[in-house]
């Protein structure tokens, strides 16, 4: 008996044995040739577009590769862990929020020498901007993916039962203001304008810098929360937070600004231009709503679109870091770029690619998006950005919920970022 | 002579075979919790560099942090009020439908399915559910009954709204533990109170809760513990950054995961999880003297 146990123990392990090197062995040959890359997004919006574009590609070069789609708060998470594992995607997309700490800390491929060598991409094509947030001791780290402008979203249906005339490309934020008292009703089924406090980079910092305030200071060592101009600007926002023509935090918390948008409940709200596949897919949006510019400044006469772009980076430990670079090369060349921007996935980073975007989808006049281009301010970043950003958002939140006045929650967001630069 | 070593054959075989078969749990156990167990208390004596590098000792600074900060008081203060909503109704409940389901009725098989259910559904399947449903302005709640109730942006009621989900998720789990506790409750007992005209009430306090007191010390540990860590409601029912609930919501574990994943404060992070370790155990081991009191083992 006895011996019969021992013996099928063994006979397991030499089995195992077999099975797990020859998986191995395995394993070693898929690497080098059928083995898709792995590549990772956070937008699940822009994945069906992202798609065909690999698949082009496929066609070309005989690579495959597969997306994996993670929502931006978990794949923050993700992706620290598997730098820390040592199992990054092949490829994947980086945001000026994180890119300084993945290429101070090796993280990602250097493809300066690449992209010297490359016929197709050339840094003289994308924005300067952009460049700069994937550069690090004057590498480059990513290539452009995108660039975004901010616009303002209305509800068409609800300025005509309101009997106000839609936005126009003169409108200051008195207008707005003013538009928004109009269509907001009493018993709360319909707001003139919904900006939640978590949405900086399309919403509020883009009134601080139409005041000449600013959020960081150019040297990154100092915070402009508190400045006078800073304040004056979010005094717009705060008038209307108390005078209710913003749904209560409660509601904007529970369903996003486009969700507000897209039952009806709102007027008119911030988006970026990386919402659009949203919008475009849903019929309501489709039907009864359009784009204007930003209001201006009616002081300083300014309209800037704080703007960002995400970027193309490879994982430095990628086992295939060759394949993986021809396919960010196409995703940066002009024809990738072109099919970015026709698909109506986002507006791309490559120089004229922006026309073949606008007329993706023709209902909306997708021109405001374009006009923003005029003034864009790059989107305040430094090396610790999310923990800054956060302790803002976070003091904000008290400001949004009635429990702290603008002025005092500005002082305080700067003090508290203040304290976060000087520990970076 | 040949006695006694064909006996230490035997007894180095069986010490072998012991050590063989409790092998595979003891190399788990070790690879997934006792060094990650090290792994954090150490980290919590440092300050932590990206991406786990670099690592600077600062002895006991991350703790004398987390004594002065009110975000940590009070989501203990959370992580308790929840525990105590939480354990109570959802072991009460149980308890009283596993009572109710454990006599001779119709479709006995469906209901004890249909209070099961939860357990078997993905929690992120629930959560979104219950989102929908908590929805201040779409939810069905709200809708069905006329209110205007932030369940999960008040401040004031949120975090029983989450503890609500916890009750629902666990009563089908406690029930099944309770319907086999009942089952070795011998039925003359019953017959003999009735007879002396005990009624039901009487008999549930003086005839079952002492019977299967050893389960129901067992799932009211394990809850317990399990409630201490709650994350995964939180985590996924209200939204992060701009909840204006979310201060007077978040438990220990929800801080930790913040400190540590959004924030990358690792060493910070460990020392909330340290806290919490000694939080449980201390309420372990209360639980554990206490129950000498009323726990009856036959």
């Amino acid at each position: 008996m006895k011996k019969r146990i021992l013996s099928l123990l063994l006979v397991a392990l030499f089995v195992s044995a077999l099975l797990f090197a020859s998986g191995d062995a395995e394993k070693a040959k898929a690497a080098s040739a059928s083995k898709p890359l792995s590549v990772m997004i956070w937008d699940s919006n822009q994945e069906p577009g992202i798609r065909k574009i690999i698949d082009d590609f496929t066609a070309k070069t005989g690579i495959t590769a597969e997306i994996q789609v993670v929502d931006w708060n978990n794949y923050w998470t993700l992706l620290s862990a598997g730098a820390q594992g040592g199992s990054l995607p092949d490829v994947f997309w980086m945001h000026s929020n994180e890119s300084q700490r993945y290429m101070s800390n090796d993280l990602l491929l250097d493809v300066t020498d690449r992209i010297a060598k490359s016929a197709i991409i050339d840094p003289e094509n994308y924005p300067e901007d952009i460049w700069s947030l994937y550069t690090y001791n004057k590498k480059y780290y990513a290539v452009p993916k995108d660039v975004d402008t901010i616009a303002l979203w209305y509800n068409r249906a609800l300025f005509d039962q309101a009997g106000v005339a839609y936005p126009t490309d003169d409108w200051t934020w008195e207008d707005l203001y003013a538009a928004a008292k109009k269509i907001t009703r009493a018993d709360g089924s319909v707001y003139g304008f919904a900006n939640v406090n978590s949405n900086n980079q399309a919403g509020w910092y883009n009134l601080i810098y139409g005041n000449n305030g600013y959020v960081l200071s150019e040297d990154k060592k100092k915070s402009g929360m508190d400045l006078p101009a800073t304040i004056e600007a979010m005094q717009w926002m705060e008038k209307m937070i108390n005078e209710n023509l913003m749904p209560p935090q409660a509601v904007m918390t529970e369903s996003s600004e486009d969700v507000l948008l897209q039952s009806g409940k709102i007027a008119m709200t911030m988006q970026g231009s990386w919402m659009l596949p949203a919008f475009r897919d849903n019929e309501y949006t489709l039907k009864n709503c359009d784009i204007a510019m930003l209001p201006k400044n009616s002081k300083t006469g300014r309209r800037p679109s704080i703007y960002n772009g995400l970027g193309w980076a490879i994982a430095k430990n990628s086992p295939r870091t060759d394949d993986a670079w021809k396919l960010v090369e196409y995703f940066g060349s002009e024809e990738g770029q072109l099919k970015q921007a026709q698909l109506g996935i986002t507006m791309s980073a490559y120089k004229n690619t922006s026309e073949q975007w606008k007329n993706s989808v023709p209902q909306f006049n997708l021109q405001a998006y374009l006009n923003m281009q005029d003034d864009m301010v790059i989107r305040p970043f430094s090396r610790n950005t999310v923990k800054w950003e956060n302790a803002v958002l976070d003091v904000m939140l008290k400001v949004w919920n009635k429990e702290m006045t603008m002025e005092a929650g500005c002082k305080e967001a700067a003090r508290q970022m203040n304290a976060i630069l000087a520990e970076e | 002579m040949k006695k006694r070593s064909l006996r230490s054959a035997t007894a180095t075989q069986t010490f072998l075979w012991g050590w063989a078969l409790i092998l595979p749990t003891i190399v788990g156990l070790t690879v997934l919790n006792i060094i990650p167990l090290i792994t954090t208390i150490s980290q919590s004596f440092h300050k932590t560099g990206d991406f786990g590098r670099g690592n600077i000792f600062i002895g006991l600074k991350n703790y004398q942090k987390l004594f002065s900060d009110q975000a940590v008081l009070q989501s203990i203060i959370n992580t308790l009020k929840y525990t105590i909503v939480q354990v109570p109704f959802s072991v009460f409940i149980a308890l009283v439908l596993a009572v109710m389901l454990n006599r001779e009725i119709k479709g006995r098989g469906a209901y004890r399915t249909i209070f099961f259910l939860p357990m078997v559904v993905a929690p992120a399947a629930i959560a979104m559910v219950w989102r929908w449903l908590y929805n201040t302005e779409f939810g069905l709640i709200n809708n069905l009954f006329n209110l205007k109730i932030s369940w999960i942006s008040d401040p004031a009621i949120a975090v029983y709204s989450i503890a609500i989900i916890g009750i629902w998720s666990d009563i089908g789990y406690n029930m099944i533990l309770f319907l086999a506790g009942l089952q070795e409750v011998p039925r003359d007992y019953y017959e003999a109170a009735d007879l002396d005209g005990a009624s039901i009430f009487q008999s549930f306090r003086h005839i079952t809760v002492p019977m299967i007191s050893p389960i129901l010390f067992f799932v009211i540990v394990t809850r317990m513990i399990a409630a201490m860590q709650v994350f995964d409601t939180i985590f996924m029912v209200m939204e992060q950054r701009s909840n204006p609930a979310m201060y007077k919501t978040q438990s220990l574990v929800y801080l930790f995961y913040q400190s540590s994943f959004v924030e990358r404060d690792f060493g910070y992070g460990s020392t909330i999880v340290v806290v919490l370790l000694v939080l449980i155990m201390a309420i372990t081991a209360i639980q554990i003297i206490a129950q000498k009191k009323w726990v009856h083992y036959n």
